[in-house]
Order: structure tokens, then sequence, then C-alpha cells
């Protein structure tokens, strides 16, 4: 055959949690099954700050858009955008400037269903379902064709999103074509969760996540690892810190325990 | 924000007032954001908080209590974002110390009881309102679930519907054309017919392929599809070949449409007269055959197994091998699909040319992986050659769209199984002897963990094994579990027994690894976990062991044998304890298995535990119930490390009354062993 989608869909399975669901829970919201509170309340019982650290996260996700926003750019590609909760992408920007435009992607399907529903009727957002190691089909999506302009910059978030990719998927590949696709003076936003400072807890989670059979699986990488992925782009200052430690403005952006401000390394590049 | 408690006719504070409201206002903010998860900035947010908190002031304010604007002041402070249980606390922390310390609130005698009863009121107003933003957000995942469920099964019907015509339709070619005209998907016959290879057609439309004298009868008949005119079109085409050449052709055209009932697709049916015979041929074979590869397909591979089972020369047997390429999705990943469907028509190649020699059935499983049936004879070389010899061949590098392409694949082994073995319990056989070697890239794993492979003998008692279970030789025996403590019996351990007709009795270790060898372990583990678990709930719910080898351990299947053995016969998971070994829980999939059958409530006991550092760890990371000790100079150490874990310690081999005391003294729980039994049929036990 002669055209095939490179990445299996995947199923919409509630009896195994999702970590979009999960991530909401955490960030204490009831868009979630009982089988995502349940490894949900097992992750806080191994990391008792969790929840510090989803909020401290969430909180970067806007400072990086006001950032971006502020260097002009007016366009984001949210990849791994999860379960719409409070504070989304679209609408930190567009209240910036309502004229930003945002294509949210997402591989996983009841988040997708969910970004659609609350997106309809917003001609300026919309979600494309489809894998991050998949970059054509993202990129030439009818959704991205439509509201992005690659001609121009465009600011491209993976929050909270490359450690679901293993090893086996050339991560750099991938990186590094996305980075081919975007023009210059694009900016790349990226969290990552790391075994670095709280290991022994980060690895059980993992542990949990595992056991739980979800269809995301954490891959646990250094701050040397984050780094060498984001090669590709000059990291503005302070470089690739602490989720915490990114330009924090108050205390919505940090947390009292600097475990949970390290959980997550943050960084944001320009392409030059 | 407009807020209907704070009334305007309100006489504002003093200044001073004014200031400590500001400042508790300024600390609410403070607090609150680092608990909570809100849209705003923190600007936003202390604007915010300070309207609500003029608010809640207002309410409580002298002889003015209205518990309808603090209940409201909740429902605002709900809506922000995801505030929750600590966004509250926080909030009734603040406030109620800030609130008692205001000046317009002095003395506090006078204002104390409306402060906690203007408070009490934020909180019922908060709970009402978040209990229904709970409910909204549940309500609405619902609905997403339900959309999401749809949007699968739409697209699945949208895939359906084209399979659908591919199948009924189809003697020849089929092309899925985009109503704009691009070409979709053509299968290869198309190529075939045109002489290009399916990515070649990749990116040209329909037109590229027509005669130019024929495009307008054709644009047509896309225009009659479309209309709902016509539901399908028959007529006879010319086509371009790639080579320039015309081909005379008959074109069925019809109609997809998709879910929403909105035509989505135009389906080809390409039909090259001339060769019509030929092309019936074909698609049997497609049947039967990978499209890509033009080998055998896993069906066909599957059905031929039990013939070729059959067939093989008793003396040479036959060797399966499952296949799997290394890093395959790293090549799709950088190069794209269409250079991994390359990779493959040059892996099959490959194949053929080593095993040219050979009596060898070549098949494409799914993806990157491929299986082989050698039936061996007195020249085929052994395993570790072929498997030598593939991977020299693979090293070469061909050259995929300019990038000169090497790679390796990973190999699971059945060699010479018996040819009773069922050929799915075969094929599972060599997948498990693939997962076990794909852990290192370019190996092959033998799925046969003994050493002396060509011990004709072991392997002539191997291959006769199925046929002596089948004639009752082999049973299931009983040995009695003690506990240490008092000598009661705490349960029993299910083994194997062959009372082999010229050999005498084979213990239940020499018929595990037999068993092991053939892959027969699968079905006979099943049938003595089956047999045992049955025997227990007859004794009244005795405690059962029941040890596993390597290859059951990791067997994917292994957690629905147990599932449907417990339902079979209402042993309940608690009474059963399973066993697995260090060794066989080095592989991940056991690993998984042992978590997977501690959450089921099944009792899980580490085999063979000697203390070292890898056994540690999993006795620390796996869900341990017991533990039995392998033989040390350090039971004693050994005993004490377990007992620090809460896991039960189980020991073998206690012959006299001197032993058992010592381990007793050493922590030990459980015993077995010739002082409390020896295995036996379940008619010489009662209890
Ligand atoms: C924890 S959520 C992150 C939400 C949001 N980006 C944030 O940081 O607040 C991670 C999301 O990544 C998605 N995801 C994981 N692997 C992905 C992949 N390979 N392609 C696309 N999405 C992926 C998951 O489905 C999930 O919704």
């Amino acid at each position: 055959m002669a055209q095939q989608r490179d990445w299996v869909p995947q199923d919409v399975d509630i009896s195994v949690p999702s970590m979009a669901r999960t991530y909401d829970y955490i960030l204490g919201g009831g868009h979630n099954f009982a089988v995502d509170r349940a490894v949900g309340v097992q992750i806080e019982q191994i990391m008792p700050g969790l929840r510090q650290a989803a909020r401290v996260n969430r909180a970067f996700l806007g400072r990086a858009v006001r950032f971006m926003a502020d260097q002009g750019i007016r366009q984001f590609l949210d990849i791994g955008s999860g379960i719409p909760t409070v504070s989304n992408v679209h609408e930190v920007a567009q209240s910036r400037d309502p004229e930003c435009r945002i294509v949210y992607v997402d591989r996983d399907p009841i988040a997708v269903a969910h970004s659609e529903l609350m997106l309809a009727g917003n001609d300026r957002a919309a979600i494309v379902h489809a894998d991050m190691r998949d970059p054509e089909s993202i990129l030439a999506s009818p959704e991205a064709r439509r509201l992005l302009d690659f001609d121009e910059p465009v600011g491209l978030l993976m929050l909270l999103m490359l450690h679901w990719v293993d090893d086996e998927s050339d991560l750099p590949g991938l990186l590094a074509r996305y980075g081919d696709a975007l023009a210059p003076g694009s900016h790349l936003a990226v969290t990552h969760a790391s075994g670095d400072h709280q290991g022994r807890e980060v690895t059980d989670a993992t542990e949990v996540i595992r056991r739980s059979r979800s269809q995301d699986q954490m891959n646990l990488r250094t701050h040397a690892e984050i780094g060498a992925l984001l090669k590709g782009f000059d990291l503005v200052e302070p470089g690739l810190v602490g989720c915490g430690e990114w330009r924090p403005e108050g205390p919505a952006d940090i947390s009292d325990s600097p475990d949970m401000n390290m959980l997550v390394y943050a960084a944001v590049g320009v392409k030059s | 924000m407009p807020n209907p408690g704070h009334s305007p006719d309100t006489p504002s504070p003093q200044p001073d007032a004014e200031r400590r409201r500001r400042a508790l206002a300024r600390k609410w903010t403070y607090l609150l954001s680092g608990v909570v998860v809100v849209p705003l900035t923190a600007e936003e947010l202390d604007r915010e908080l300070g309207e609500q908190l003029d608010a809640v002031c207002d309410g409580i304010g002298a002889g003015q209590y209205d518990p309808k604007v603090l209940e409201r002041v909740g429902d605002r402070l709900c809506a922000l974002g995801y505030i929750g249980e600590p966004g509250l606390r926080c909030t009734l922390e603040v406030l109620g110390k800030g609130l008692l310390a205001l000046p317009e609130f002095q003395p506090v005698e006078s204002t104390a009881e409306r402060i906690v009863l203007g408070l009490g009121a934020l909180a019922v107003g908060f709970l009402a309102s978040n209990q229904r933003a709970v409910i909204e957000q549940q309500e609405s995942m619902q609905l997403s679930l339900f959309k999401a469920v749809r949007d699968a099964k739409s697209n699945l019907r949208e895939s359906e519907a084209r399979f659908d015509e591919v199948a009924t339709s189809s003697s020849s070619g089929i092309m899925i054309i985009s109503l704009d005209g691009q070409l979709v998907r053509a299968n290869a016959a198309i190529g075939d017919i045109l002489g290009y290879l399916p990515a070649e057609l990749t990116g040209t439309t329909l037109f590229d392929l027509v005669h130019p004298d024929s495009a307008d009868v054709l644009r047509d008949a896309m225009r009659q599809l479309l209309d709902g005119t016509e539901t399908r079109i028959r007529q006879s085409q010319r086509l371009l070949r790639k080579n320039g050449e015309t081909a005379r052709i008959s074109l069925t055209t019809s109609l997809l449409r998709g879910t929403d009932d909105e035509p989505s697709h135009l389906v080809i049916v390409v039909e090259d007269g001339t060769e019509l015979m030929l092309l019936q041929g074909e698609l049997k074979r497609q049947v039967l055959h990978d499209v890509l590869t033009g080998l055998p397909n896993r069906q066909y591979f599957g059905s031929n197994l039990e013939a070729a089972l059959r067939r093989a020369d008793p003396e040479h047997g036959v060797t399966l091998l499952h296949l799997d390429l290394d890093a395959f999705g790293m090549v799709c990943n950088s190069l794209g699909r269409q250079a991994g469907d390359r990779l493959l028509v040059h892996v099959a190649q490959c194949l053929k040319v080593v095993l040219s020699r050979e009596k060898a059935m070549i098949a494409r499983f799914d993806g990157d992986e491929f299986g082989v049936l050698l039936e061996n004879s007195a020249t085929t070389p052994d395993v570790a050659t072929i498997v030598a010899d593939i991977n020299a061949e693979l090293a070469e590098p061909t050259f995929v769209d300019g990038h000169g392409l090497a790679v390796s694949v990973s190999v699971g082994v059945v060699h010479r199984p018996s040819p009773d073995l069922d050929p799915t319990e075969l094929l599972r056989a060599a997948d498990l002897a693939l997962r076990r070697a794909k852990t290192r890239r370019g190996q092959w794993e033998l799925y046969h963990p003994d050493q002396d492979a060509h011990d004709r003998e072991a392997q002539a008692l191997a291959v006769s094994m199925p046929g002596a279970w089948e004639q009752g030789e082999v049973v299931a025996v009983y040995r009695p579990v003690a506990r240490l403590a008092d000598g009661a019996t705490a349960g029993v351990e299910a083994l194997l027994r062959w009372d082999h007709p010229d050999l005498g009795p084979l213990d239940h270790d020499r018929c595990a690894a037999l068993a092991e060898q053939t892959g027969l372990i699968l079905p006979l583990g099943e049938w003595l976990l089956r047999v045992s678990s049955g025997q227990a709930v007859w004794w009244k719910n005795v405690p059962l062991i029941v040890g596993l080898t390597a290859h059951q351990a990791a067997d994917a299947d292994l957690t629905n044998r147990v599932v449907r053995v417990l339902k079979e016969t209402g042993l309940r998971p608690g009474q059963l304890t399973i066993g697995m070994s260090v060794q066989a829980l080095r592989v991940p999939e056991a690993a998984e298995n042992f978590g997977v059958l501690a959450d089921m409530g099944v009792a899980t006991m580490l085999d063979g535990f000697g203390g070292g550092a890898a056994d540690l760890v999993l006795l620390d990371e796996l869900p341990v119930r017991s533990v039995r000790l392998a033989p040390s100079p350090f039971a004693t150490e050994l005993a004490a490390m377990v007992h620090g874990s809460g896991a039960t310690i189980l020991v073998s081999g206690v012959d006299t009354e001197e032993q058992a005391a010592s381990w007793h003294s050493a922590g030990a729980d459980l015993a077995s062993g010739d002082l409390f039994g020896t295995a036996r049929l379940p008619g010489d036990l009662s209890f």
C-alpha cells in the first residue's frame, strides 16, 4: 500500500490509566476516571509533594507562552497538550493577543475528544490526533496548514511530553525534524521529568506507572541527556534548570520544596 | 469582575482600614497562589481577591450580615480554577486570622460571631460550587469518552468499508483515490500491471496514469458517481505503463462514503484483461501472502506448520526460527515508512539467499518479524551457523534512498520440537525465545536451556514425552510442606513425575527440564496447575505451591492460564502460591507476570533465592509473599536478610530433625523434605 500511518492510534481503553487524566487529577481536577485516580493516589503516596510539582509545571507553561508572546510569537504548536485543564495555551496566548493561533496535538483519543469538544467554535485553535513521533502527519495536518504559517516563527511546546518517548524512537532525530520545519526565531519550550534529585521516589513512581499498564510509559533522563536533546536550539537564560527556577515571578511559580522545583527540568530555546 | 455582593452604596472603609484590607488581600493571594492552579497572573489574582475580600467584609459588616454574599464569594473562588481542598483550607486560615485582626472588626467581641458564620457560609458556597464543578467535569469526561469511542469506531468503519470494497470487487489491482484525484493507496498488483513499484506511485494522481485521450471519459464517470446518478461505473480505459506503453484495461470505479455518509474516496479496481487468469492466481496469492515481500504470511505459515511437523524427517526434525529486525523502528522514524518497506523486501531477499539450499518455508509475520521453518536434513548447518549466515548477509549494506543500511536480526529458535506439539504453542515458544534474544540485539536464543542439545538420548526422551503424558505416564504428585514451629502440615507442593517404563521414575526437575526443551511445558504446566488446583479444593482448600519454569514464567499467556484455572476449579487465589526462580525473573515479562499475579491475590514466591545483589533487588522490588532459599552455607544470614522483608521463608531438602531445628532457629517458617514426607500420589495423602 502506498501510504500508511507510521503509528498505531492508542486504544480507547479506560481499564488502564492515561497520564493525561492522571495529571489532571494531580493538578486537582475532575477530568479523570477511577483508574487514573488510583495511580494518582499511589504516586502521591510515594511523592507527597507531587501536586506542587504539577502546579509548578503548569505555571511554567504560562510563563513560557507569555515569554514567547513577548518575543512576538503569535502561533503555537503544543504537542502532548493533554486534557484541557486550567490555563491552557490558547487561553494564555489569546489573552495576550486574541489573534494568536494554536494547534494542539495529543495521541490520547479521550484527551483529543475532550479538546475537540472544548475548542468547538474557536476558529483560532484546533487539535490534531497524532503521535509526536510522526512529525510529518502533524506538520502536514489540515489543522496545522490552516492555522500555522511555517515561514513565520512558531512557539513549539512539549511540556511533560518527551519523557513518554523511549530511546528506540530516536528522539534527537525527531526533534531535529521539528527544528528543520520551523522558521528561524521559532521557540521551543520543554519540560521533562528526571530522577536526578528524587531518584528512588521517581523510580518507584515509574514502576507504579509500568504496572498500571498505562499506554504512556516513563523514560527518565538526566540533566545532561535532556540538555543534549535540545542542542539544536539556543537556550535562553537561565538554560535548562528545575522548573521552579526558570524565571519565577512569584509564589505561584515555585514550590516550598526544592525537590518539587527540580522534579522536572524546564528550558526555552530559540532556533537561530 | 463585577461582584453582586459589592454594592456601590457601601461606605468605603477608612484609609487605614483600607490599607489593612489590601495587605490581607495580598497575603491571601500570596499564600493561595502557592497551592492552587488558576489561569490568572499574580496581579490579576490579587485584583480578583481584593474584590472578593471587599465582598467578604461587606457581607459581615456591622448590622448587615448576609450569608448569601459570602456564599457567592465561595462560589466565585471555586470558579477561579483548580482550587480544591488545599485552596479552601488556605483561604479559611488566612481569612480566619486576618479578619479578626482587621481594625474595622474591632472590638472582636462584637464581630467574632459574624466572622465565624461568614466563613462558614463561604465554605458552604464553595462546597456547593465545587461539587457542581466536579460533576460537570466528570460529565464532560463521559461525553469525551463516548466521542472517542465513536470516533474510533467510525475510523474503523471507514477502513472496513474500504476493505470490503477491496475484498468483494477485486480480482486484481486496487487504487483508492481522493475526490480530487490524488492516489491515496494502491496495492502491489497495480504496480505490477503498470510496471511501478508501489512506492513510486505515491504522490501521483489518477490522471498521471491515464492516457490523455481517456481522461475526459473518466472525469465524467467520477462526476456521475459524485452526483449519485451512478454507484459503480465500469469502463475500458487506456492506462499508461511506466515504460510508456499503453495498456488497455478495464476499470471499475465506485464511491466510498464516510460515516457522515458524505462521499470520501473513490475506489478503482483495475483488471488487466489479458492477464486475467494470472491475476486471479495473484489474488489467491495475496490472501495468503504478504503483498510487500511476496512471502507467505503468518496465516499461511501457521496453517502449513502442522503438516510440515508431521512430514518432517523424524531423525532430523524441524527448526523454527522467529526473527525480528533490530532497530527497524529507528529506520522508519528517520527515513520514513517507505524506506522501511524497502528494507523489509531486502531482508526477505537475504533470507531466501541464505536458505536457498535448505528446505525452508520463509514467511513475513507482522511488521518487522519473519518466520522460518527449516526441515532439517543431514547436511543442514547448525542453528548458530544459520543465524550467523543471515546476520552476515544482512551486514552487507543495502542502499535505501541513498542511505547504506546494514541491519541485524534477533532470533528465537525452537529446535526439533516434539511433532505432537500444537502449532500455536510452538509459535508461542519461538516468540518467547525471541523476546529473550531481543534483550541483546543480533542474538539468538534457543528455546532450549539445556546445554547438551545434541545429546540424542535426551532429545529422544524429550520428544517422546508428549506421548507419555497422553498415556498417563506423567502424573501429578504432592509433597507435604510443614510448619517448622510445630511440624503441622501447612500445604502441599505439586510436582511432575514421569513413571518411565524403562528408566523408572523421573523426578520433577528432570520432567520440567525435558518439557522445557520442546515447548511442551506450556500445556503440561497448565495441566499440572489445573489438576493440582482441583485436588487442593478437594482437600478442603489446602494451600498449594506450584513452581514454574523460566518459559512458563515469561509466557505472555500465563495470567490468563491462571485465571482460567482458578475459575474452573474454584480455588481461591490466596490459597495458591506460584513460584518463579530468581533467574527466570530477570526477564522483564516474567517480572511483570509476577506483579500481575500478586495483584490478582495469588501468593507469589521467589524461588531459589541465593542472596546475591540481583536477588535482593528482586526481593525489594517485586511483591514477594514468600521466598524459597537455595541451599547455601550462609543459610542463617540469608534467612535473617529475608526475614526483615516480611516474606515467609521456605526451605526444602529437610530430611532430619536436626536440620529442621537448625532451620527453625535460623528463622525459616516452612519446610519440605523426607522428614515431612516424600512426593506421592494424591491417594496416598489425606487432609
Ligand atoms: C502530562 S500531559 C501534559 C499536559 C501539558 N503539556 C502540560 O505540561 O501541562 C502529557 C501528554 O502527553 C501525551 N503524549 C504522550 N506521548 C505522546 C506522543 N508520543 N505523542 C503525542 N502525545 C503524547 C499524553 O497523551 C498526555 O496527554
